[in-house]
């Protein structure tokens, strides 16, 4: 991968450290969840709003949309707190 | 990539930290999703029914519930 193989860390090391490469790795699989969650929110938001594909994509469709969106969200805090803080 | 540069057990420990930490996140997303499909039955409103979070929590709860008992399931077979 490019952003491997150039160091972030400046001129004056040519050494790539630990630290730049757990900071690449981190924003990279960020990147790489916030993509596949889009993925899914896409998914299930077309699922329930877009019923039946019209001509132009209705004002009902999308405000169904946006709250789909943001229930998906409060969803996976639900899931993630039930999932932590209230199992035995 | 200069290998020598990087500490090797540091970058272990890192390394499976975020792992751990990808696992938990596709557990979230996975779970999420199939409790959307359960829970989520109508169009999405502009707030959760009490119903539908209580749901929700259920949901996932009984799905940790359940992974421990096919766990053990399977453990009993060997």
């Amino acid at each position: 991968m490019d952003s491997f193989s150039s160091p972030s860390s400046g001129s004056s090391s040519s050494q790539f450290s630990t630290e730049d490469f757990m900071d690449q790795l981190k924003t990279q699989l960020a990147q790489a969840y916030a993509e596949e969650f889009l993925e899914t929110v896409r998914g299930k938001c077309f699922e329930k709003c877009i019923t039946k594909p019209g001509s132009s994509l209705s004002g009902s469709e999308s405000s169904c949309i946006s709250r789909c969106v943001e229930r998906y969200i409060e969803a996976t805090g639900i899931i993630s707190r039930a999932m932590f803080s209230a199992s035995r | 990539m200069d290998a020598s540069s990087l500490n090797s057990a540091e970058l272990q420990r890192l390394i499976s930290q975020e792992k751990e930490r990808a696992m938990v996140n596709e557990m979230v997303a996975k779970l999420t999703s199939a409790c959307w499909d359960k829970c989520i039955t109508g169009t999405p409103g502009s707030k959760f029914s009490s119903s539908e979070s209580t749901c929700l929590a259920n949901c996932a709860q009984r799905y940790m519930d359940m992974s421990i008992i096919i766990m053990k399931r399977f453990q009993s077979m060997q």
